[in-house]
């Protein structure tokens, strides 16, 4: 089966192909490149998004033939908010029917998959969170250009933090008695460690450091990425479901 | 016990006092602009005819019509557009002119309906007859020493005017800024008429009828019988209310501040002004004028409506951050404005019907916190 497929958009800090399968395998390289490097010059201005008018299932390829992933609900678990996906690509079946490509939430982390173009709505963002580990430093992007800096507590040895192409699943506010309070970004990623925690699925997410210890530029937490109480909140103000978010050695 | 004063007998009695008196004015109206219909003194939609040895000081056409009878024992101190591309514009500025005639606001107290504009004497605004109107006397424009001052008399269906009416102008009063908005029209013999007849259909002048100013006829057929009319006066400039008069003084000779004698009974407008047609220059207007408001109400979540307001407008383009958003050429200039958190610059790029300058107007615009996101409280169930 044929299909057409429209240029994919190029995605933050990352050479596509061999550049960036060897940007993540070696490490040594990486580590010696300098944030500026790493991720500030190649950020996307604008990141193609839809949003699920209705829940969809996610395949391997764009036709109804191919494998079934899993079904991705058009609310989000935590807010019932809107699910965004970021947009790879699209594409036309044989049948006539479009197909986006996106990234899909949860396990395996980073993943993605192909949904029906119908009952979908186009969007996108012009924001996109880069975290490199090794500095443990956030960087918000606005238009392609840095709007922020942050230093941040990232995740320990024993519980990485994940890294790869992730986005934002979703905003949420937590209550004053929660760990990582006052607010908090949902991650699509998910620990590789920890399979489930505090009766979730080991999500990965940037939230504050109410009721949590660690100094921000630590490598102290169970994988989420800690940010102050002003960091995080200048963040949720900003940025909402479909964000891309760059995780970085 | 006192007697009751019947307020009703009262205030009717005051009403039929203030029929006699001048009627007050409105806010400013909006500009009739005759565009290139202008250098035209008689116009006509299917047929301009004539009869016996009139004078017409101005431009003479017809369009869509081709028929031009009786004009070889009449006077012609101008140019004769036959369906020509000339006439056809001027049609359709004719056309726009009516229209913007026919939306002014009446003043208070502008219906005229069923009432005689004998005796009248109207300031500037707008007035209105729901049907026929009738002159059968002399009615006095007062312009009250403005020399912009614009009066435009809305009739329903026909105006007509009696044997020996007149048009008087006062206190700086401009023929050229009178407009006559009507269905047909019917000038008496020997009316002294002053003003723009902007006819839907037809105009008709009765032998010896004097005009100064315009005989516009949209469809039908404009008429004439030895008649003398002279727009001379209005056709160095297209002579917007913003406009200076036409040679500096008001037309007619008219002193601030001295009623004009009827054309009828002293100088007459038809015999007085039989000077041949100046030479004519295109005398292009700059009295375009723009402010850029943000409309008031709404939140600043919501964004807010930039609004462009003025005269001569051509077209507006917005831009907010450098960034083209909207282009407008048409009435309201406007556009919604809904950027991130943080500073934004609306600018509006506006360009003008005539020779004003165009002109870049900004606008800061400054999203509150309530711009930003609100998300929603959920469970911390995340890798801490």
């Amino acid at each position: 089966m044929s299909h057409r497929t429209t240029p994919t958009p190029r995605l933050p800090g990352l050479r596509r192909g061999v550049a960036g399968v060897a940007l993540l395998t070696a490490g040594a390289v990486c580590a010696l490149a300098t944030p500026a490097q790493a991720t500030g010059s190649r950020v996307a201005a604008s990141q193609p998004l839809v949003a699920l008018l209705d829940g969809h299932v996610a395949r391997t390829g764009p036709s109804a033939g191919s494998r079934r992933i899993e079904y991705v609900k058009a609310l989000r678990p935590l807010t019932h908010v809107r699910t965004f996906l970021p947009v790879l690509g699209y594409a036309t079946s044989n049948a006539g029917n479009r197909w986006a490509h996106v990234r899909l939430p949860g396990r395996p982390s980073g993943h993605t998959g192909w949904i029906p173009a119908k009952r979908t709505r186009r969007a996108s963002t012009a924001w996109h969170i880069a975290i490199r580990l090794s500095t443990r430093r956030v960087t918000v992007y606005h238009r392609g250009r840095v709007k922020r800096h942050f230093s941040a507590v990232v995740g320990k040895p024993s519980t990485p933090t994940p890294r790869g192409r992730f986005f934002v699943e979703e905003a949420l506010q937590l209550s004053s008695r929660d760990a990582g309070g006052p607010f908090a970004l949902a991650t699509s990623a998910r620990s590789a460690v920890l399979q489930e925690f505090e009766g979730g699925p080991g999500q990965i997410a940037l939230h504050g450091i109410d009721n949590l210890s660690g100094a921000p530029g630590t490598a102290a937490s169970h994988g989420c990425v800690r940010l102050t109480t002003g960091a995080i909140t200048w963040l949720v103000r900003r940025v909402g479901a479909g964000v891309p978010l760059t995780i970085r050695r | 016990m006192p007697k009751p004063i019947h307020l009703n007998r009262a205030g009717m009695a005051l009403a039929a006092c203030c029929s006699f008196l001048a009627l007050p004015a409105a806010a400013q109206a909006a500009a009739v602009d005759l565009g290139t219909a202008s250098p035209f003194v008689v116009l006509g939609g299917q047929e301009v005819s004539n009869t016996g040895a009139s004078l017409l000081n101005g431009d003479l056409g017809v369009s869509p019509g081709t028929s031009l009878p009786g004009f070889q024992s009449a006077t012609v101190n101008g140019t004769t557009h036959n369906n020509d591309a000339v006439a056809a514009q001027a049609q359709s500025d004719l056309t726009a002119a009516f229209d913007v005639a026919a939306a002014e606001p009446l003043n208070i107290g502008g219906d005229l309906s069923t009432q005689d504009l004998a005796g009248k004497t109207l300031l500037a605004g707008a007035y209105g007859f729901t049907s026929d109107a009738q002159l059968s006397g002399t009615v006095t424009f007062d312009a009250q020493n403005d020399p912009n001052a614009q009066f435009v008399v809305k009739v329903g269906s026909q105006l007509t005017t009696g044997s020996g009416s007149a048009v008087v102008l006062a206190n700086g009063a401009n023929p050229c800024n009178i407009y006559w908005k009507v269905d047909t029209a019917v000038l008496g013999s020997t009316t002294a008429f002053q003003g723009n007849v902007l006819a839907l259909t037809s105009i008709s002048l009765n032998n010896g009828a004097s005009v100064i100013g315009r005989m516009l006829a949209r469809n039908g057929t404009t008429s004439l019988i030895n008649n003398t009319l002279n727009n001379s006066s209005c056709r160095s400039t297209s002579t917007p209310p913003g406009g200076t008069p036409p040679g500096g003084t008001p037309p007619g000779g008219t002193t601030p501040g001295t009623p004009t004698t009827p054309p009828g009974t002293g100088s007459s407008p038809g015999t007085g002004n039989q000077a041949p047609p100046e030479s004519r220059t295109t005398v292009r207007t700059r009295n375009g004028s723009a402010i850029l408001r943000r409309t008031p109400g709404g939140s600043c979540r919501d964004g807010f409506r930039a609004r462009v307001r003025g005269k001569k407008i051509k077209r507006v383009v917005f831009s907010m951050d450098g960034k083209r958003i909207s282009s407008r050429s048409k009435s309201p200039f406007a556009v919604s404005v809904r950027g991130s958190a943080g500073r934004h610059k609306v600018t509006a790029r506006v360009t003008f019907t005539d020779a004003t300058r165009a002109k870049t107007l900004k606008l800061g615009y400054r999203a509150c916190s309530s711009a930003l996101l609100q998300p929603r409280r959920g469970p911390s169930q995340f890798t801490g």
